[in-house]
């Protein structure tokens, strides 16, 4: 009991506290709601929000996010920062989108070979990505901030800004297709987040993502081939964004410039509102998914206890600082920047 | 020469090469009248990039400023029939006070700035969303026009908005090189603990540095808002990345102490001359962002410093 009351074990599992807290606030208010219009309403059990039509909900908004999340987790775990995610996302869903429409538009033909084609494209753009960082000495951040303008701008030169309509009602049942209340890209979003706990825990990749982040010189210094795993780290990052390009349209049908809009704040509010620190070294998959949990369920639950909209990012601005403060050693570090 | 010294001059070089180049391809480039039609379109950006500056030299970064620049549009839209030219007091404070807030969650909290000013921007969202009523708000134009119209004047021939502009910059390159507070700037992003060492209140020069760049970019929102004759939640969105491309392109690391607001001046100039190039060369439309892009990347390349950068994060 003492081992599980102690700092660390505490500082571990704020995340999950916050997303449990969360989620056990929603249904209070609903309550007072309810009973202040004078109906009946037992505290969780007649929840709108804690029922499976809402927590499907709440998955199918979040798994795209999930994908672009989890790809720059690894990039923050090593140190580093990609804000290209953005572009790189608008790249795959594009080339997706035409690839698909090219190959015979339906699932049932060859353009079932657009997908993969996506995370190829997904992998080039990281690669590309690590490979100007690296070899060109430029920093993560720099080098990404004008990565995602080249992304987007090549998304922008591919559809000379139209939509691509994706209407294959077999690539649709992504989204229309149940399996026990849940669509079936739920269930795709969980296998590749399972992908990445492995590559994460049980390859020597993820193993050198925490070398290289955990003490860089220290690691070059043991022989490790620190450039090789930065540039591995985008492309994978990079796979994850084309990933969550291909969550994006199977989700809404269309393929555009602006696809990728907006993942870059979310994508990294979630990693760290998950505990994981953006001086590296700590955190991983598995904080993501509660970081991004955390994100939407408040996005969701604000508007299931109908409070106004407007509200919404101020409360996620607030947690995030809470989530940061409490994840956050202060014997441990001397000065933030 | 030696290479290393001849480093911090990267940044004007490749401007005024840049800058010949874009002339030579298509001469009407050099003509004055619509240079400095250029230089005051780029005004609110080059606002924004010198309080960003400011964050960036002590090592941090404010991710909030576009936000804030979003609310003041909206600030300004709302109170301007109200309090007229007095509306600009209230929206600087009020960028300030945002920056002062950020680093104080930054230094008495130990939040990184980068989440900080990111989860104080989103704070400054709500705010702007709640008092637009999310919808795009529309300037009264007798009250613009007695305010602020002014700024659209010009005096001695060159547009009043640049002279703030180079007012602006004088002020900041004074305070950044003539006080002892721009000591202390250079001092905490070249190296913070020998500045606390040393017995400077490090806590106290953050907040002070975050504030001023919170103030410029209530400046730079203030400024926009009165261009475009209205305020909305979303006005200002795009010019956060932009504003932080400019004053890396001048020369100022994200390691801080190194750089300054010339150099923020200089990169402004150079994303400028990029983005106008376009139009004099020609390239089409659909082409021109990633183009952008690719010509950042070369001008990092080629002009970032890399003597004090051990590890390359």
């Amino acid at each position: 009991m003492k081992a599980l009351l102690s700092r660390d074990s505490l500082l571990k599992w704020a995340p999950v506290l916050v997303l449990l807290v969360l989620m056990l606030t929603f249904p209070i208010f609903e309550m007072l709601n309810d009973l202040a219009r004078g109906k009946e309403h037992l505290y969780l059990l007649d929840s709108r929000f804690l029922s499976v039509r809402n927590f499907a909900r709440i998955a199918i908004a979040a798994a795209p996010a999930l994908m672009v999340a989890l790809g720059v987790t690894f990039i923050i775990i090593m140190g580093s920062i990609d804000l290209s995610m953005e572009g790189t996302v608008s790249v795959s869903a594009v080339s997706f989108a035409y690839a698909f429409i090219a190959l015979g538009g339906t699932l049932a033909s060859w353009a079932w070979l657009a997908m993969p084609l996506a995370l190829v494209v997904g992998a080039a753009i990281g690669m590309l990505n690590g490979l100007v960082h690296v070899k060109l000495k430029i920093p993560s951040f720099m080098a990404s901030l004008a990565m995602g303008f080249v992304g987007t701008g090549f998304a922008l030169l591919l559809t000379g800004g139209e939509r691509v309509r994706v209407d294959d009602p077999i690539f649709r049942s992504l989204l229309t297709v149940r399996w026990f209340n849940f669509p079936i890209m739920i269930y795709v979003a969980g296998a590749f987040l399972l992908l990445m706990w492995f590559v994460q825990t049980r390859t020597t990749l993820g193993r050198n993502f925490y070398a290289v982040g955990g003490g860089e010189e220290l690691a070059a210094a043991s022989g490790l081939n620190v450039s090789r795993v930065r540039i591995l780290g985008f492309t994978l990052a990079g796979v994850c964004y084309a990933m969550g390009g291909l969550l994006a349209v199977g989700k809404i049908g269309i393929a555009e410039t602006v696809t990728g809009a907006n993942f870059m704040f979310v994508s990294i509010t979630a990693v760290v509102v998950g505990g994981t620190a953006l001086w590296g070294g700590i955190g991983g998959v598995f904080n993501t998914l509660i970081g991004v949990l955390i994100v939407f369920v408040i996005n969701n639950g604000m508007v299931v206890i109908g409070l106004p909209s407007y509200i919404q990012s101020a409360v996620l601005g607030a947690l995030v600082i809470l989530a940061v403060v409490l994840s956050t050693d202060r014997k441990a570090i001397s000065f933030v920047k | 020469m030696n290479f290393e010294r001849l480093n911090a001059h990267f940044p004007w070089i490749t401007l005024v090469v840049l800058f010949l180049l874009v002339g030579l391809a298509n001469p009407a480039f050099f003509n004055p009248v619509g240079l400095l039609a250029l230089a005051g379109d780029v005004v609110p950006l080059f606002i924004m990039a010198l309080g960003m500056t400011f964050a960036i030299y002590i090592g941090g970064i404010d991710l909030s400023v576009q936000q804030v620049a979003n609310l003041v549009t909206v600030v300004a839209t709302v109170f301007l029939v109200k309090l007229g030219i007095g509306v600009a007091l209230v929206c600087i404070l009020a960028g300030a006070l945002v920056g002062a807030l950020s680093g104080l969650v930054t230094t008495k909290f130990y939040v990184p700035s980068f989440v900080s000013t990111l989860a104080m921007g989103f704070v400054v969202l709500s705010g702007a969303k709640w008092l637009s009523n999310q919808r795009a708000l529309h300037m009264n134009a007798e009250a613009r026009e007695a305010s602020f119209g002014w700024m659209f004047d010009t005096t001695l021939g060159l547009p009043n908005e640049l002279i703030i502009a180079v007012l602006l910059l004088a002020l900041c390159w004074f305070l950044q090189t003539r006080t002892t507070f721009g000591r202390a700037l250079k001092a905490v992003g070249a190296g913070e603990l020998a500045a606390v060492a040393s017995g400077i209140n490090v806590d106290r020069i953050k907040i002070m540095a975050f504030a001023l760049c919170g103030a410029l970019a209530a400046i730079s929102g203030l400024m926009f808002s009165v261009k475009l004759s209205g305020g909305d939640a979303n006005l200002a969105n795009g010019f956060l990345l932009l504003a932080i491309v400019a004053v890396l392109v001048g020369g100022t690391p994200l390691t801080g102490g190194v750089g300054g607001v010339l150099n923020t001046a200089v990169g402004t100039l150079i994303v400028m001359v990029i983005r106008a190039a376009m139009v004099f060369l020609e390239v089409d439309a659909t082409h021109q962002q990633m183009i952008f892009g690719i010509v950042l990347i070369v001008a990092i390349a080629l002009t970032i410093d890399r003597s004090k950068l051990k590890i390359v994060k």
